[in-house]
C-alpha cells in the first residue's frame, strides 16, 4: 500500500470514528431524508416556499417585467440553495469512507493489496446510481434556471414544482400507490400506444388524400387519435369520409375501454393501499404522543379500561393480533394497530420509545399464555417500563411475576375482596363505592404538592380546605412513602408530597387552583 | 340453629375467592356446584351439588336463612340469572350478591332480585384505571378497606343526636373533636350525602342517620362511645 493509499484509508477510518463528523452527517441525513425527524418539516416548508415563489415569479414574468432584484433572487439565490441541497443529498446518498474501510478489511482478510481502482469504481457507481434516480434528476433540472440567460433553461423553473414530491408526504404516498401498479399501467400504456399508432396511420391513409378532410399530415392524424381515444373529442379535427368515420368508431370504443381500465386501476391501487396508508398515518400520530397507555389485547376488560382512560383525555394505543378487535377499537375512536403484542417486530414498527413515551403497558389479553409472552417481549426491549397484566388463572401468577410484570390484576381476587368488604360494612362499602365510581360529583383526588405550593404554603394549617368544602383525607409523604391519615395542622408540606382529598370535583378544582396560584 | 352461613353458588375461581374472603364473618360456608363433585377435591369448604330445578325451600332445613347470605357466581350468565330469580322467589329478605360479566347482565340480575351486583368487567376496569390515574389513593384505600390496617372506614348509626343539637354536620370539627373524618351521611331513605354538600349544610342530623367515618380503630371506638352510636 503506497503512502497516498495509506493516507486515504487512514482518513476513512478517522471519519468513521469522528463523532463530530458522524453527528453532522446524521444531522443532514435527518433534515433531508428522515421523515420522523422533528425539524425536517420546517426545512420542507422552507423549500416549498422557495418553489412557490419561484413559480409565481415565472408566471408573473410572462406578461410583466419582473423586478431585477426578484429575478436575481429567483435565478441565483434559489438556484444556489437548491444546488447546496443537491450537493448535501449527493453526500449523504452513500458513504465513501464505508466503501474504503470495507475494501481495506476485505484486502486484509484475503492478504491482497488494497484495490484503489475498485474503490473508485464502487464510489462512482453508488453516486451515479443516485444521480440517475428520478428525484435527483428533478433536483438537478431545478438548478438549471441559474443559467437563465439561456432562455430555454427558464422553463426548467417548472421542474422545481416536481421537487414538491420530495417535501410532501401525500405526493409520495400517491406515487408509491401508482408504482405498486406499474405493470398494469405499462400494459395499458402499451395497448393505448398501439391503438393510437394504428388509428393514426389508418386515419391518415383514409383522410389525407380527401380535400374536404382537415387531416392533412401524419401529425394531425396523431392529434386526432389522441383526442378521440381520450374521449375528449374537441371536434376541431374530424374524419369526413365513411372509412375514416368507421375508424373513428373503433377508436371511440377502444377509448372507452382505456378510460374504464385506467379508472379501475387507480381505484384498485388505492383500495389495496388504503390500509397501509391508514396504518402509516396512525403510526405518525402515535409517534407524536407522550405518556402513552399501550393496551395489548382489546377484549372486554381492555375495552372498559380504554373507555375510562379516553374519557380523561389520556393517550391510549391499542395493539391486537385479531383484525376484528382492532376494528372495534377504531370504532371506539382509539389509535389501534393490527400488530401482534407478543412480537418484537410490532414495537419496532410502532417506533416509540418505551422508556420515555410510554406511561404503562397493559397486558389485558384474557389469556395468561399470551400475557406472559407479551410481558417477556416488552421486558426484553425495555427493563424499566411499567407493565400491568391480567391474570386469568391464579396458578400462573408466578409466571407473570417472573416475566417482569410490575402489577398483576387478578379479577377473582378483586371480587373476593369486594365481597369481603361488602359483608363486613355494607353501608360504608356503598358510600366508598359511590365516591370512587365518579358517577356522582363527589370524587377522591390526589393533588401533588409542587415547588410553588410548598413555597407559599408551609403547613397544613394554611390549606383552607374546609373553606373550599374539601375533606383532607391525609398526606402522602413521597420521601418516606408513608401515608399520614388526618394529619395535624402543624405538619409541614414538602415538594413531591400528595394531598389526598375528597369533595365535589368543582370545589376540588377550585381548591387546586387556589393552591397553585396563592 | 342460629348459625350464620354463606352459600356460594358456583364452584369456580370466583366462588373460591368469595368463600375465602368471607370466612371471618360466617361460621359456615358451603359452595354449591352445578357439576359433579370430585370426591378427591381438596377444597377447604363444604361442597354440595345442586341443579337449577331444585326446590330451594329445602335449604331452610339445613341453614338458618335469616342470618345467611347468598352469592350467585355461576360462570354462565343465563343460569346465574335463573338461579338468582329462583332463590329470590323462595327467600324474600335474604341478601343475594350476584356476579355479572357486564352492565347488561348486571341490570338483569338486579331485576331478578339480587341485592347487590358486582359487574366483573367494569369493577376490574375501574380498579385498573384507578391504579393508573390515582395510584396513591388506590393504595391507601386498598390498605384501609382490604388489608390488615389500624385505619378503618366504618358506619355508625346515630341512636341519639343530643351531642349535635343546634349544629349542622359541616360545622362540627370532627377531626379536632374526635380524631376522625366523617365522609358521608346515609339517611334513612338510603340516600348518600357528602359531609360538605349543600344539603348537609342546611340539615341537622337525625337519629337513625348513618355516618360513614374514617379513622384509627381506637379513635373510632371512642367516637362511637362519645356519640352513643351503634
Amino acid at each position: 500500500m503506497n503512502s497516498f493509499t495509506r493516507y486515504i484509508v487512514d482518513f476513512a477510518y478517522f471519519l468513521k470514528t469522528s463523532n463530530r463528523y458522524q453527528k453532522r452527517r446524521r444531522f443532514f441525513f435527518n433534515v433531508l431524508e428522515n421523515d420522523e425527524y422533528y425539524y425536517k418539516k420546517y426545512f420542507d416548508i422552507f423549500m416549498m416556499l422557495l418553489i412557490f415563489s419561484s413559480v409565481s415569479t415565472l408566471i408573473y414574468g410572462v406578461k410583466n417585467d419582473v423586478p431585477e432584484a426578484l429575478d436575481a433572487f429567483n435565478s441565483y439565490i434559489i438556484s444556489f440553495i437548491f444546488f447546496v441541497e443537491y450537493i448535501f443529498r449527493l453526500w449523504i446518498s452513500s458513504s465513501v469512507s464505508k466503501v474504503i474501510i470495507h475494501q481495506d478489511e476485505y484486502s486484509d482478510l484475503l492478504g491482497r493489496d488494497f484495490d484503489m481502482v475498485f474503490v473508485i469504481k464502487r464510489v462512482f457507481h453508488d453516486k451515479l446510481q443516485y444521480v440517475l434516480s428520478p428525484k435527483a434528476i428533478i433536483d438537478f433540472l431545478a438548478i438549471m434556471p441559474f443559467f437563465h440567460e439561456l432562455r430555454l433553461l427558464r422553463v426548467f423553473i417548472l421542474f422545481r414544482v416536481f421537487k414538491l414530491f420530495r417535501y410532501t408526504r401525500s405526493f409520495q404516498t400517491f406515487s408509491s400507490v401508482l408504482v405498486s401498479k406499474r405493470f398494469e399501467f405499462f400494459t395499458l400504456g402499451m395497448f393505448a400506444s398501439i391503438v393510437i399508432f394504428v388509428s393514426s396511420v389508418l386515419i391518415y391513409m383514409m383522410e389525407a388524400t380527401n380535400p374536404a378532410s382537415p387531416i392533412d399530415t401524419l401529425y394531425e392524424a396523431f392529434y386526432w387519435s389522441i383526442v378521440t381515444i381520450s374521449t375528449v373529442g374537441y371536434g376541431d379535427v374530424v374524419a369526413v369520409s365513411p372509412e375514416g368515420q368507421f375508424v373513428a368508431i373503433l377508436v371511440i370504443f377502444a377509448g372507452i375501454a382505456v378510460l374504464a381500465f385506467t379508472t379501475s386501476l387507480f381505484v384498485s391501487a388505492f383500495t389495496e393501499k388504503i390500509e397501509d396508508i391508514k396504518e402509516s398515518k396512525t403510526i405518525q400520530d402515535i409517534m407524536k404522543l407522550n405518556q402513552i397507555y399501550l393496551i395489548c389485547g382489546y377484549e372486554n376488560i381492555a375495552k372498559e379500561v380504554a373507555k375510562k382512560l379516553l374519557r380523561d383525555n389520556l393517550n391510549v394505543v391499542v395493539i391486537d393480533s385479531l383484525p376484528e378487535r382492532i376494528e372495534n377499537a377504531k370504532r371506539d375512536s382509539l389509535n389501534a394497530l393490527h400488530y401482534n403484542p407478543g412480537s418484537m417486530e410490532s414495537y419496532k414498527k410502532l417506533n416509540i420509545n418505551l422508556s420515555t413515551q410510554v406511561k404503562a403497558i397493559l397486558c389485558l389479553q384474557e389469556d395468561d399464555v399470551a400475557n406472559v409472552y407479551t410481558a417477556l417481549t416488552v421486558r426484553s426491549i425495555d427493563k424499566d417500563v411499567k407493565i400491568m397484566s391480567l391474570l386469568m388463572n391464579k396458578v400462573h401468577r408466578n409466571k407473570l411475576t417472573n416475566s417482569g410484570v410490575n402489577e398483576i390484576l387478578y379479577d377473582k381476587e378483586f371480587v373476593g375482596l369486594i365481597a369481603r368488604e361488602y359483608v363486613g360494612q355494607p353501608v360504608a362499602f356503598e358510600a366508598i363505592y359511590t365516591i370512587r365510581s365518579e358517577y356522582t360529583n363527589i370524587i377522591m383526588h390526589e393533588i401533588v404538592v409542587t415547588e410553588r405550593i410548598s413555597q407559599t404554603i408551609s403547613t397544613l394549617k394554611e390549606l383552607q380546605n374546609v373553606k373550599y368544602r374539601v375533606v383532607l383525607l391525609g398526606l402522602y409523604k413521597k420521601k418516606n412513602k408513608r401515608f399520614f391519615f388526618n394529619p395535624i395542622e402543624s405538619t409541614l408540606l414538602e415538594t413531591g408530597d400528595y394531598l389526598l382529598v375528597i369533595g365535589n370535583y368543582m370545589f376540588i378544582k377550585e381548591f387546586a387552583k387556589f393552591l397553585s396560584t396563592k | 340453629m342460629n348459625i350464620s352461613s354463606a352459600l356460594v353458588f358456583g364452584n369456580n375461581e370466583y366462588g373460591q375467592e368469595i368463600a375465602k374472603n368471607v370466612t371471618h364473618k360466617y361460621s359456615s360456608i358451603t359452595i354449591f356446584s352445578l357439576e359433579d363433585i370430585d370426591k378427591d377435591d381438596n377444597s377447604a369448604f363444604k361442597l354440595e351439588q345442586f341443579d337449577l330445578s331444585e326446590d330451594w325451600d329445602e335449604l331452610n332445613e339445613q341453614y338458618d336463612m335469616d342470618s345467611s347470605i347468598i352469592f350467585c357466581a355461576i360462570n354462565e350468565e343465563a343460569k346465574n340469572i335463573f338461579l338468582t330469580i329462583s332463590l329470590r322467589s323462595s327467600f324474600k329478605d335474604i341478601t343475594i350478591i350476584a356476579l355479572a360479566k357486564n352492565n347488561e347482565d348486571a341490570n338483569k340480575l338486579k331485576m331478578a332480585g339480587a341485592s347487590k351486583v358486582i359487574p366483573i368487567v367494569e369493577t376490574t376496569a375501574n380498579i385498573i384505571t384507578d391504579m393508573l390515574k390515582k395510584p396513591i389513593i388506590t393504595e391507601v384505600l386498598h390498605n384501609i378497606l382490604y388489608e390488615e390496617s389500624r385505619l378503618k372506614i366504618i358506619q355508625v348509626t346515630l341512636s341519639s343526636v343530643d351531642a349535635f343539637t343546634g349544629l349542622y354536620p359541616a360545622e362540627i370539627d370532627w377531626s379536632k373533636k374526635y380524631g376522625v373524618l366523617v365522609l358521608t351521611i346515609v339517611h334513612e331513605d338510603d340516600s348518600h350525602e357528602f359531609i360538605y354538600s349543600s344539603k348537609t349544610k342546611h340539615n341537622y342530623l337525625k337519629s337513625g342517620d348513618v355516618l360513614i367515618v374514617a379513622g384509627y380503630e381506637e379513635d373510632l371506638q371512642n367516637f362511637k362511645h362519645s356519640i352513643g352510636g351503634e
